[in-house]
């Protein structure tokens, strides 16, 4: 049966009906998105097992689009999800059911450009790899450089406090943002941070920055650019052990050297790279190390010759030099093809994206092996290892039964694993749906009480992507995906309705 | 752990405890009523508004020490009152630091006043501020709630950062009682580049090293009455730095100034006149102003303009690459120095830039309004405040009329 689009309106809850009537005479038809098969591109992030059809979909263009939208749902009493590319893995941008999503993908201006004092103004809708690709011109880039960069958007950026693989050496999103303009879930819109490095009362762009989308929707937002290094060196460094390579990263840091990123891969991450892209990286070792230094010529040249000398006291067993900036972003392509790569060898996989302190991997490392192997399951290891962020993907075959039940639980193990040693659920990916359930076992009660008051300062009706981050019964007690019983229904103790 | 002498109240006549875990500071707000004025060092008791009579001062001095150190994972935890002096002393012996310079670090500022306060010196162009070298804060609300964020790795985005919502918080939202920090390798050599240079010469030096590949760690112009002198220093290896200071001699006679390598004890020398002119002394007016570097020649000039017309003495210490700059009026009677504050704080305002009163003769609190207009997410301040402190007992005044 085709449904006509009066027809599928017609089958929207009165309030969402009624929300969709009002917004559609401020914004056009065009905007707002009720038609079943349109909304079903926005039921997911990049995390896809998480799977929640919203009401309906709006796309503001400007600020005042942005508050009406917010005061509309408000209103109406339905919960919104500011949503950017989608590319997030963590289920953050996943919709409520008969909400409303806010896509800000048309909000992709960049207002302004202040050379001199090196800065950018630019909507949330604006790729990160665009903010750098509109100030190359200028010897400016911007730091912040998630592997998503070039389909990812500032307004994510903001929500999950993106870091990247140059972050051990320029630090995260926070670290790069001077102010917002931010639309607050009463729809008012307020200023936060400023021109200066530091302003007076509290540091709200702090606070909003990292939150998931769950405080704020940012719509204007004005982000500190460096100067290009004057120099830059890679080289990729193959190692008989994944020790080895970790203790290499020691070395390294402990000689004085901030290297500006330092990446490892294991066998089997090498394996998938490689048939994905062909970036050169050798078939036959255990471990490899990316190691990058940049800076002033002087400095740089310094550095490379001391971590090429690190390197071999270490057991490196062949070092190659990326000649020229092509080498480099081949080199760089295979490391940031990773996850997709994944696909190349394995049907399933989850990612994690837990932390530990560097001086554990090892540790860490052979944990994860015993764990693995006692799941009967594969697990390849692509990390930043100057950070100690680790992204171990457990790879499954879904048509197997029980592999992706066995696959689920050794990823959440391993992200639980990373607490008890000293470090987070997560790095870079963000708590989101996905980790929501393991936040008990980083935070005491009282913590993410407190948490929640902030959260009531900014959103006291909750409706500001409600059900992320903090972990509720009803998610934490049943699991994504096909239904499964309820091990409290099956017992008798509660009833679906 | 108790006193009741006026004396150690530094004129505040309230109670003072100084507990030594967070546990006891828990139990201490837990237990007691009424306003409380978190202090730490003492050396920002006065930074925007005035906090009168606290009913409780708790004072972190006992609650002190550092924690865990892990110097391979380059990550520290200290107790609050640990002053930074204290904990510079601990990391040294493995050559590493928390890259944080800020003058009040000579006058016995703690880690957690810094935090509190925002603090932050000349190496925040390098290195960032305390803002982005705090990785993990442990918090005590007024009702004795002990709250974490954040951790012991550097990477991680796990929870709400409450260390970046305490930030320039001054106390009036917690208090902050353990803090967890990332560190850095010391360099192993430090050169500073010296030379004469007017407001416009100063910034365009900022502007020109900013746009250079030289990434100074610390850009500061010091002047009284228009003329001045600025100091480039850079970190690195000697090698580095030796070549590096000499690009930098090259690059700033393009711009008219004439400048020279300083010997290491005049270095040393320059550098505590630095912190001595931007701590000032009893009687003055200080305040701070952040801004875009571009505006340090138009801003100096309104200092520069405003005391004039108000019969007193400007003097500016800026932190030209980061639009950063420490205004000290001084010589005349109250009633001047607030007629020169608040031009240049209108201007600066004008601007774009944020202004914060740092101190003040006494006498000022009745001439000038502290905080100046209130910002447009006063609103969320306030409701912020209340889930935090719905008692309202966290340094009342101290944000008075925002909040």
């Amino acid at each position: 049966m085709v449904l006509t689009q009066a027809a599928v309106s017609s089958r929207l809850h009165p309030i969402a009906q009624s929300l969709s009537d009002q917004l559609r005479r401020h914004l056009g038809p065009d905007r707002v998105i009720t038609d079943p098969t349109r909304l079903r591109t926005y039921e997911c992030d990049g995390i896809t097992g998480y799977r929640v059809v919203p009401a309906l979909v709006a796309l503001p263009e400007s600020t005042q689009e942005v508050a009406l939208v917010v005061e509309a749902c408000g209103r109406a009493g339905l919960p919104f999800v500011a949503r950017g590319a989608g590319t997030g893995l963590s289920g953050g941008a996943l919709p409520v059911a008969d909400g409303v999503v806010i896509g800000l993908a048309r909000m992709r201006k960049i207002l302004d450009i202040d050379v001199v004092n090196q800065r950018i103004t630019v909507e949330p809708g604006v790729t990160n790899a665009d903010i750098s690709k509109a100030v190359a011109v200028h010897d400016l880039y911007f730091a912040p450089d998630p592997s998503s960069q070039t389909v990812c958007t500032i307004g994510g950026n903001i929500a999950e406090n993106s870091g990247g693989a140059h972050c051990m050496k320029y630090g995260f999103t926070t670290n790069h943002v001077h102010a917002m303009t931010l639309v607050l879930p009463d729809a008012s819109v307020v200023t936060v941070g400023g021109q200066g490095e530091e302003g007076v009362g509290p540091d709200l762009r702090g606070a909003v920055i990292g939150s998931e989308g769950t405080l704020a929707i940012a719509t204007s937002i004005t982000v500190r650019l460096l100067r290009k290094p004057e120099a830059v060196r890679t080289l990729v460094a193959d190692f008989p052990s994944a020790e080895a390579a970790g203790a290499a990263v020691s070395d390294i840091i402990a000689a004085g050297i901030i290297p500006a990123a330092v990446e490892m891969l294991d066998a089997l991450a090498i394996e998938a790279c490689e048939a994905a892209v062909h970036a050169g990286y050798s078939l036959d070792t255990a471990a490899a190390l990316v190691v990058e230094l940049d800076g002033p010529a002087d400095e740089c040249a310094d550095g490379f010759r001391v971590v090429q000398e690190i390197c071999v006291s270490a057991g490196t067993t062949h070092i190659r030099i990326a000649a020229d900036p092509e080498e480099r972003a081949k080199i760089w392509k295979g490391r940031k093809a990773a996850f997709a790569a994944m696909g190349r060898i394995s049907r399933d996989y989850f990612v994690q994206d837990g932390v530990i302190p560097r001086t554990r991997l090892a540790e860490v490392l052979a944990r994860m092996q015993t764990m693995a192997d006692e799941a009967g399951l594969r697990v390849a290891n692509v990390f930043h290892a100057g950070d100690g962020n680790l992204h171990p993907l457990v790879l499954y075959n879904g048509t197997v039964p029980g592999e992706s039940e066995r696959g689920e639980h050794l990823s959440t193990a391993i992200a639980e694993l990373c607490v008890q040693m000293g470090g987070s659920i997560t790095g870079e990916h963000g708590v989101g749906t996905d980790k929501a359930c393991s936040m008990p076992k980083m935070f005491s009660e009282d913590d993410l009480a407190v948490m929640k008051r902030l959260r009531a300062a900014f959103d006291p009706d909750g409706i500001c992507n409600p059900g992320k981050i903090f972990p509720t019964p009803r998610l934490c007690g049943e699991k994504p995906g096909p239904y499964r019983v309820h091990p409290l229904e099956a017992a008798g103790l509660i009833e679906r309705l | 752990m108790t006193d009741v002498l006026a004396l150690e109240t530094g004129g505040h006549g309230g109670l003072v405890e100084r507990p030594t875990t967070v546990a006891e500071a828990a139990q201490l707000l837990r237990d007691s009523t009424g306003s409380v004025l978190f202090r730490g060092g003492a050396t920002k008791l006065d930074w925007a508004g005035r906090v009168h009579d606290p009913d409780l001062i708790l004072d972190t001095t006992d609650l002190a020490g550092v924690l865990t150190y892990n110097s391979a994972d380059m990550t520290a935890s200290v107790r609050a009152g640990t002053t930074l002096v204290a904990l510079q002393d601990h990391l040294a012996s493995n050559n590493q630091w928390l890259a944080l310079d800020p003058p009040t670090a000579m006058t016995g500022a703690t880690v957690g006043g810094l935090l509190a306060a925002g603090d932050s010196g000349p190496s925040r162009l390098r290195y960032g501020g305390i803002r982005d070298l705090v990785i993990g804060v442990t918090l005590v609300l007024a009702d004795g709630t002990v709250a974490r964020s954040g951790g012991h790795v550097i990477k991680n985005v796990a929870g709400y950062d409450l260390a970046k919502l305490v930030h320039g918080s001054l106390g009036s939202l917690a208090l902050v009682a353990e803090v967890v920090v990332r560190l850095h390798p010391k360099p192993a050599t430090s050169i500073t580049t010296s030379g004469s240079a007017d407001a416009d010469q100063a910034t365009a030096a900022a502007l020109a090293l900013a746009a250079s590949p030289l990434e100074p760690a610390a850009v500061e112009w010091i002047s009284d009455r228009g003329r001045g002198q600025l100091y480039v220093r850079n970190d690195g290896t000697p090698q580095f730095v030796e070549a590096t200071s000499r690009r930098l001699i090259h690059l700033l006679a393009g711009l008219g100034i004439t400048a020279d390598p300083l010997a290491p004890e005049d270095a040393v020398k320059a550098w505590q006149n630095h912190t001595a002119a931007v701590l000032g002394t009893q009687d003055e007016t200080v305040l701070r102003i952040a801004g875009r570097p571009s505006d340090l020649a138009d801003l100096a000039g309104h200092a520069f303009d405003s005391a004039r017309k108000a019969g007193v003495t400007a003097r500016l210490v800026s932190s030209a690459a980061l639009g950063m700059h420490t205004v000290r009026l001084s010589d005349g009677p109250a009633p001047a120095q607030a007629q020169a504050f608040m031009a240049l704080r209108e201007r600066a305002l004008a601007r774009g830039a944020s202004v914060l009163l740092r101190h003040r003769a006494t006498e000022l609190d009745d001439l000038v309004d502290p905080l100046g207009p209130p910002p447009d997410s006063v609103g969320l301040l306030r409701r912020v405040k209340a889930q935090f402190d719905p008692a309202g007992r966290c340094a009342p005044g101290r944000f008075q009329p925002w909040y």
